[in-house]
């Protein structure tokens, strides 16, 4: 089942096209990466497909609803700009949340305890917002998305300004909802904890689709590999292969991109000839190499246009 | 009720009503308002004055037992008002005793002097010389006693019987009953305690419109600054918000102005045996109070036009809170907004004296107007109800929805918008965003 449909979203502020041409769709269950650089559009996109702000053409439907005013009770939103009434208690901010999304007021306060509960902060539930840190702040924010049990969950930088620990906490949390078949959006620019949650990607640029898939897919389609070699030695015989087509030194380990007909075997067998080998590890390219490639393929692209 | 809306107003109303600050203003502002009135006249008798002692050097010789006779008040606690003491001229004139009253006045050995002229009743100026002359009662006073005194003397100049006439012109005198013409026949009212509550009360749904005003711009920007607006409004429609937090603001307004008129209800029914209890005499603004009667028309439209004045100016509040970012830049555009409303004040007062002049019948229906207009016209009509005024409910009510439809649009754009406040132009072009 469709959880969401993006159909050909565009929107404008003025002269500057936010969002153009924009179309993707989401299965129940799946989490989803909506990925891009600062100002690439996510946020617009984002804010179209919760009715925020009403694209200027295209249409979007969520859970089968193309007016979300109903489908907005089944979406928890935790947006990057975000804050909380510095005065409310903490269980009070809770209810509240829960009650726009008309959830009824003994289940709203079970799930304020649960979740209180589970993220660790329910001796803080009758004390006032400003006496919270920000990550506690940034928790209670989180669990006021997810409340209401929501179908759809989207969540913009969830992991900005937490420490290790309660980022891994969140991440655990999301992997639980996941099982509960809740639809996940993670939208964010940085690549690494995209790669480890993301089955599906979509990455934006300048408002435009740039790469669009499953995560396992598009990293088979870009066919190649990277190869981590760590050796005691010069570095000379890497500068000599014919087999590669680009390498970085790291000091401790160096990464080399082969060509495309490149072969790993025999860049090995130049290798052992010349230095000691610690590690030689065959890798698929990470998404965070995808990213700046695509980015910088399509910025390029764009200012030849 | 919409869930949403409700739990928007609630949390508007409680977060606020709980506050120190407002439990604060609701029930400390009528009781500093009683100290004050009540204070007025128990600090009259304490530090009220105590006999003062006055020289008269009365040249004519006819004047000064008269006058001491008049002026033979006593204080409250017993003593007599003034001390009048005769000064003799000597042979050296007048000079050296005026030399040497000076020199007492200075030495605060007596209050001040006075100087009746030879020929009063010709020249009928007296110099009054004193180290404090604020204190205009009394100079009031002395004058009303010499001139009565002098006109009686004129009178008997020209042979006629002062008493007689002073006899006749008292019962020549006529009282002036005012009565007010109205369709169930005619009625007795004055003016004067009407006015004053009519007065009163626009002053009070002003204030209320600007403080409460206030406070929801204050809280849109919070939303803003603290970026809480968008977490809500994927919740809520913004217009529903907008609603939510105006109805909350008036909500907890309405508490207010509840709390206010029973302290002053109160106030007004045990005050009388408190003062008594304290010494001091029941003070005159009672019985002042005591003349105003005003039919339930009057409290029905207040209400309406409080409500409908509410609404229509703070949701033009809300939308300067949508367009700024701080506070300080939300009070560059209020600025315009206060003038508009202390220039319906100052129309409300001529147009409270001639209320059913074609003028005032126009401009109490233009709706920024007619919530302080139309109602001291309605006030002091009473129990007419002027020209207009059901009209004017029509006028007022159309204006308000309007309006709101038309500031839910700038509202919905601007609380989404951070960093540079928006002009005017800008706002009004958000209207037109789809």
């Amino acid at each position: 089942m469709k959880v969401l449909e993006v159909n050909n979203i565009s929107k404008s502020f003025g002269n500057f096209r936010a969002v153009d041409d924009v179309s993707f769709s989401i299965e129940e269950g799946v989490i989803f990466g909506l990925l891009g650089p600062n100002g690439a559009g996510k946020t617009t996109s984002i804010r179209m497909i919760i009715n925020i702000i009403l694209p200027d053409s295209g249409r979007v439907s969520v859970l089968g609803e193309t007016n979300s005013k109903t489908a907005n009770d089944f979406i928890g939103y935790l947006p990057e700009e975000r804050g909380l009434y510095r005065k409310m208690k903490v269980g009070e901010l809770l209810l509240f949340m829960a009650a726009l999304k008309r959830t009824n007021k003994r289940k709203a306060r079970q799930a304020v305890d649960y979740w209180l509960e589970k993220i660790d902060l329910m001796d803080w539930k009758n004390k006032k917002i400003e006496e919270l840190s920000k990550g506690m702040q940034q928790k209670i924010q989180f669990i006021g998305t997810v409340l209401h049990e929501p179908k759809l969950l989207i969540l913009d930088e969830p992991f900005g300004g937490l420490d290790p620990i309660n980022q891994n906490l969140i991440k655990d949390i999301l992997l639980e909802l996941k099982g509960k078949r809740t639809t996940i959006i993670f939208s964010t620019h940085v690549m690494e904890s995209a790669e480890k949650l993301c089955e599906e990607i979509f990455l934006i640029n300048k408002g435009r689709e740039v790469l669009y898939g499953k995560l396992g897919e598009i990293k088979k389609s870009i066919g190649r590999q990277n190869i981590l070699i760590e050796y005691d030695g010069s570095d000379d015989f890497l500068k000599k292969s014919d087999q590669i087509k680009k390498f970085d030194n790291y000091g401790n380990y160096v990464e080399v991109q082969l060509k495309k007909d490149g072969d790993p075997q025999k860049l090995l067998k130049d290798a052992v000839k010349t230095i000691t080998i610690k590690k030689f590890e065959l890798k698929e390219p990470s998404l965070n190499d995808i990213f700046i490639e695509t980015i910088q393929g399509t910025n390029e692209g764009g200012n030849e246009s | 009720m919409n869930m949403k809306v409700f739990a928007v107003i609630k949390r508007e109303y409680l977060t606020r009503v709980k506050t120190k600050g407002f439990i604060i203003g609701t029930f400390l502002f009528p009781m500093i308002l009683i100290l004050i009135f009540g204070g007025y006249f128990i600090f009259s008798t304490v530090f009220g004055p105590s006999t003062r002692t006055y020289h008269i050097i009365d040249q004519s010789g006819r004047i000064f037992d008269e006058f001491s006779r008049i002026q033979s008040d006593t204080l409250k606690n017993g003593d007599p008002e003034y001390q009048f003491i005769r000064e003799d001229i000597t042979a050296e004139g007048l000079e050296p005793i005026v030399d040497g009253l000076q020199n007492r006045v200075l030495n605060k050995e007596i209050d001040g002097y006075m100087i009746i002229p030879e020929d009063i009743v010709e020249s009928k100026t007296i110099t009054y010389s004193a180290r404090n002359v604020s204190d205009f009662e009394e100079q009031e006073s002395f004058g009303r006693t010499f001139s009565w005194i002098v006109t009686n003397m004129r009178f008997e100049n020209r042979g006629l019987p002062a008493d007689e006439i002073r006899q006749e012109m008292n019962r020549g005198r006529v009282r002036l009953n005012t009565r007010q013409v109205t369709e169930k026949g005619e009625i007795e009212k004055s003016g004067g305690a009407s006015f004053a509550l009519s007065y009163l009360l626009t002053y009070v749904i002003i204030l209320m419109m600007m403080i409460y005003g206030q406070t929801l711009m204050r809280s849109v920007i919070e939303e803003k600054t603290q970026r809480i607006t968008e977490t809500i409004v994927s919740s809520i429609k913004p217009i529903e918000l907008m609603l939510g937090k105006i109805a909350g603001i008036c909500a907890l307004g309405i508490t207010q102005l509840i709390v206010f008129g029973g302290i002053i209800l109160l106030m007004l029914n045990y005050s009388e045996s408190i003062f008594k209890q304290l010494g001091v005499d029941a003070p005159d603004v009672l019985g002042f109070v005591r003349q105003i009667h005003f039919s339930s028309n009057v409290f029905a439209f207040m209400i309406i036009f409080f409500l409908l004045g509410f609404v229509f100016f703070s949701s033009i509040f809300a939308a300067v809170g949508a367009m700024v970012n701080t506070e300080d830049e939300g009070q560059q555009y209020q600025m315009p907004l206060m003038i508009l409303i202390w220039i319906g004040f100052f129309i409300m007062l001529t147009v409270a004296k001639n209320p059913e002049t074609p003028r005032a019948f126009w401009v109490s229906l233009f709706p920024l107007f007619t919530p302080i207009v139309m109602f001291s016209r309605i006030a002091v009509s009473d129990p007419i109800i002027p020209s207009g005024a059901y009209l004017s409910l029509f006028t007022m009510s159309a204006s308000t929805v309007l309006l709101i439809m038309l500031v839910a649009k700038i509202y919905r754009v601007g609380i989404l918008m951070y960093g540079k406040k928006a002009s005017i132009k800008e706002a009004i072009r958000w209207i037109r965003y789809k």
